[in-house]
């Protein structure tokens, strides 16, 4: 049986999952056995027409963006949104709860009109079907190839619906609001090891949202701990602009 | 196992000297302090190990039922070999609530089916624990649950007496380990005798154990539908983390990680949490534990129930570690003492010698209704208010002929008057028409679960759905009246009736004032035939259901109608895409006594006239005389 071919593809994204992923080195390689990398352009010039599995970084922030998409999706057999970006619209949704024209002239204030972009930016969800997520901003490249793993496996490599709470307590941290701070963790997925709040951070989403977060507890909890309702809706609109609303 | 428990002495500097010694022949496992927080671990230096107690986030039970542990290694070829990973070692300065939950252990992974991976690694340790004799910090209730006094789950237990500790000795292997690098000598009775006098005025002036310890599993067990776990849920993340850090909790995933290679693997187990939504899921999609409510009564109840009966005490260790992890500070001891406090009241109202003396009441007004069917107007003679919920019941008495179940059709009010609506059809009722304005009669209760706080807090906002066949419009009219009132709180409220012909109507004035409301108010109205004079629409009640619009994920149906008439009205909305959750029925059962006792009225393991007769539907939904 030949090896599936896998293809990487970038939108609107800084490309720091696809360099995390350049970064893995010697599991790379390993990698390399299971799987043929047929396109990946910050690692080599080579292009294929087809492939199996795309990988897909960055949102869909362009109408431009929608016909390289619905071609990616027609040719693989399987699709992977990495990171924030692909996954939830990451943290170029921020701009989501704006006005588009408004931004622009911020932003470009000599030539707004030069550049392209869409009233919001979008999970590549919107625009085709995704078949698997490496959620995170950055990606964890562990999780990179655990899902790869299984995606040439044949099992539906699936993501923790659990928060990260979970993780936190497995590596016995302290919680964070005992030391003082606010985390989104009680709501957001894990699958990250925890490794913000293991590593005196605080989480602060960028995995999403579990399914079925109780967000009115986690607002009330906020509160309590001392932040104020804005304070509150920035934390959750950093990369959930979509759910910021329900926290009013 | 418990042998003769023996009692020696040995100097502090001695123990741990001693402890320095067997680290020739055993991995040391202590209470250290790692990157700023105290924890149990491994440790290369006896200087490490903290003596004074802090609290733990994880318990000590991570060394035999590590958070994730290989259990099988495989080849793909089809090679398998079972995988346990163990350490000869010793535990040491394990505090009694622990103990006890290390005791719990044992024997859970004990019995029918030994687990390989956890007995091997207890049978390669040693257990020596420090004794409190004081709670740790306000969130410790070990004293609740009287997991202080651990009667195994050690092999050696020091009590701290100033300079030196006392042991107790309590297994074959303590006794050897004591023996060979223990110093000991005669225990100092006295100062042993003050340290458990201590002891034991700490506990007791922390408040000793909950008031019904022994009866927590029939506690919680006759409160399967108490308020509280509504309430508790509301507030649950379901993070997991009380699970995380419970020090009884076992239940674990099973998963498989295939190395890169693909050629070889391991399957894992991994600690799992019922506390997480998914961990009742099959691959089907189907959940049977996915409401937050089920979630947090299931973990309870497995600590102060389930558990507790087979383990013949409570499984909860008291440790406090998931009311200090719980954010939206749910506690178990809140759960117990609401529990008890409702049980206690149960028992006070059933012992009270007054349970079956019913209260005079007069008629003030009679209609009669249709030709069956009489309206009554009744006024309590002490003067007080009923006090009822819409949905519930009472015992009607007339002297000489009987006692009859009668629903109560007019709204919750703190006057004293209420009203019934009654249909002549057995010797009460008989008797009861024939009675006239002025007369009395005698009533007991209200009884039964009607539309409650969690019910009625349930509805607001939703579109609400009532469905009424004949007489059934009675026993909703309490709820319809209710609602009605505060119609703003609702998002639509629909009220659709049927009958057999225009005379059967019940209220009839009512229900040509409600189609007047407008607004969110609608009322639709069948009758199976009619004459020309009838306006309104003919036809069987489930034909008034799609003439409603109606979102299923915003509804709430409330029906009540004669036995045959739920089965077709259920199936029409269910084919409308209304869960069954999301359905309330109000049940008729032959009643007797209303207090739970005579059995007429039981449905399997449930009395309708304690848990009823209003019922969530899907709570009902597999008992198969439910309908």
């Amino acid at each position: 049986m030949s090896k599936p071919k896998v293809a990487f593809f970038d939108f609107t994204s800084c490309e720091g999952c696809q360099l995390s992923i350049l970064n893995l080195e010697t599991e790379l390689l390993e990698l390399l056995d299971i799987v043929d990398i047929v396109e990946f352009r910050e690692a080599m010039s080579e292009k294929s027409d087809t492939f199996d599995i795309a990988v897909i970084e960055g949102s869909y922030s362009r109408d431009s963006d929608l016909g390289r998409l619905k071609e990616i999706r027609e040719t693989a057999g399987v699709v992977v949104a990495l990171g924030a970006c692909a996954h939830i619209g990451g943290l170029n949704a921020l701009r989501n709860s704006q006005q588009r024209e408004d931004l622009l002239k911020k932003v470009y204030p000599d030539h707004p009109d030069w550049y392209e972009t869409n009233e919001k930016a979008l999970p590549i969800s919107a625009a085709i079907k995704v078949d698997a997520v490496v959620p995170g901003c950055p990606v964890d490249v562990k999780e990179f190839v655990h899902v790869v793993k299984n995606l040439v496996l044949g099992k539906d490599p699936g993501l923790p619906t659990y928060p990260v709470c979970v993780e936190c307590k497995l590596n016995e941290n302290i919680c964070v609001y005992e030391l003082g701070k606010t985390c989104l963790g009680p709501v957001v997925r894990a699958g990250c090891n925890a490794v913000c709040t293991s590593n005196g951070g605080v989480c602060i989403g960028c995995r999403g949202l579990i399914p079925n977060p109780n967000l009115n507890s986690q607002k009330d909890i906020m509160q309590k701990y001392g932040l104020d309702i804005q304070r509150i809706i920035d934390s959750v609109n950093l990369f959930m602009t979509e759910n910021a609303r329900e926290v009013q | 196992m418990m042998t003769a428990v023996l009692e020696k002495q040995a100097t502090k500097d001695n123990i741990i000297l001693g402890m320095k010694k067997a680290m020739s022949e055993y991995d040391i496992a202590a209470l250290t302090k790692k990157e700023g927080k105290v924890l149990f671990d491994y440790i290369d230096d006896v200087n490490k190990i903290e003596l004074e107690y802090t609290p733990t986030v994880l318990s000590p039970k991570k060394f035999f039922f590590p958070q994730e542990e290989v259990i099988l290694e495989y080849t793909m070829e089809g090679k398998v070999q079972a995988k346990i990973n163990y350490r000869k070692m010793v535990l040491f300065g394990v505090r009694p609530c622990d103990i006890t939950g290390i005791q719990i252990l044992d024997e859970a992974f004990a019995e029918s089916n030994g687990d390989p991976n956890y007995l091997t690694k207890r049978e390669n340790s040693v257990i020596i624990g420090i004794d409190c004799n004081s709670v740790c910090d306000e969130n410790a209730f070990c004293y609740k649950v009287n997991s202080q006094y651990p009667d195994g789950g050690f092999d050696i237990m020091l009590h701290d007496l100033g300079n030196s500790y006392a042991m107790t000795i309590a297994t074959d292997k303590g006794e050897t380990f004591a023996e060979q690098y223990f110093d000991s000598g005669k225990v100092d009775s006295e100062a042993m005798e003050e340290f458990l006098r201590v002891k034991e005025h700490a506990f007791v002036k922390a408040g000793g154990p909950f008031e019904e310890l022994e009866n927590l599993p029939e506690i919680f067990a006759e409160n399967e539908h108490h308020p509280i776990w509504e309430s508790e849920a509301e507030r649950c993340l379901s993070c997991g983390s009380c699970i995380m850090v419970c020090p009884t909790c076992y239940c674990f995933d099973v998963i498989d990680e295939l190395a890169l290679s693909m050629k070889i693997g391991d399957r894992l187990r991994r600690w799992d949490a019922c506390m997480l939504r998914s961990f009742a899921e099959v691959a089907g999609g189907e959940n049977f534990r996915e409401e937050v409510k089920n979630r947090v009564k299931h973990r309870i109840n497995r600590k102060f129930n389930f558990l507790m009966k087979k383990h013949g005490k409570s499984v909860c260790v008291g440790c406090g570690r998931c009311v200090r992890s719980c954010l939206a500070d749910i506690s178990p001891v809140t759960i117990v003492e609401a529990l008890t406090k409702t049980s206690k009241q149960m028992r006070l109202a059933e012992k009270n010698n007054e349970l079956y003396l019913p209260v005079k009441a007069f008629i003030r007004k009679i209609v009669q209704f249709t030709e069956k069917e009489k309206f009554f107007e009744l006024e309590l003679e002490n003067g007080k208010s009923l006090n009822h919920q819409p949905g519930q019941f009472i015992l009607l008495s007339i002297f000489g002929i009987g006692e009859a179940a009668i629903s109560i059709s007019s709204p919750p009010s703190f006057g004293n008057r209420f009203d019934i609506v009654v249909r002549a059809v057995g010797d009460v009722t008989n008797k009861l028409h024939t009675l006239e304005e002025g007369d009395f009669v005698f009533i007991r209760g209200p009884f039964g679960h009607g539309f409650d706080e969690s019910i009625q807090r349930k509805m607001e906002g939703k579109h609400i759905l009532f469905i009424a066949g004949g007489i059934g419009y009675v026993p909703l009219r309490s709820l319809i009246n209710f609602t009605l009132k505060q119609k703003e709180d609702y998002g639509r409220i629909s009220i659709l009736y049927g009958c057999k012909s225009p005379e059967d109507r019940m209220y009839k004035d009512e229900l040509d004032y409600i189609s007047t409301i407008g607004g969110n108010v609608t009322l639709l109205e069948t009758v199976d035939t009619a004459d020309k004079s009838w306006l309104k629409n003919t036809g069987v009640i489930t034909s008034l259901i799609p003439m409603v619009k109606f979102h299923p994920e915003n509804t709430l149906a409330v029906v009540c109608g004669p036995p045959v008439m739920y089965k077709f009205v259920i199936k029409t909305l269910n084919d409308q895409g209304l869960s069954n959750e999301n359905i309330y029925v109000s049940l008729e059962r032959r009643m007797k006594c209303g207090v739970g006792k005579c059995g007429h009225c039981q449905l399997d393991d449930i009395y309708v006239c304690q848990e009823g007769p209003v019922f969530r539907f899907s709570d009902i939904e597999d008992k198969e005389e439910a309908l």
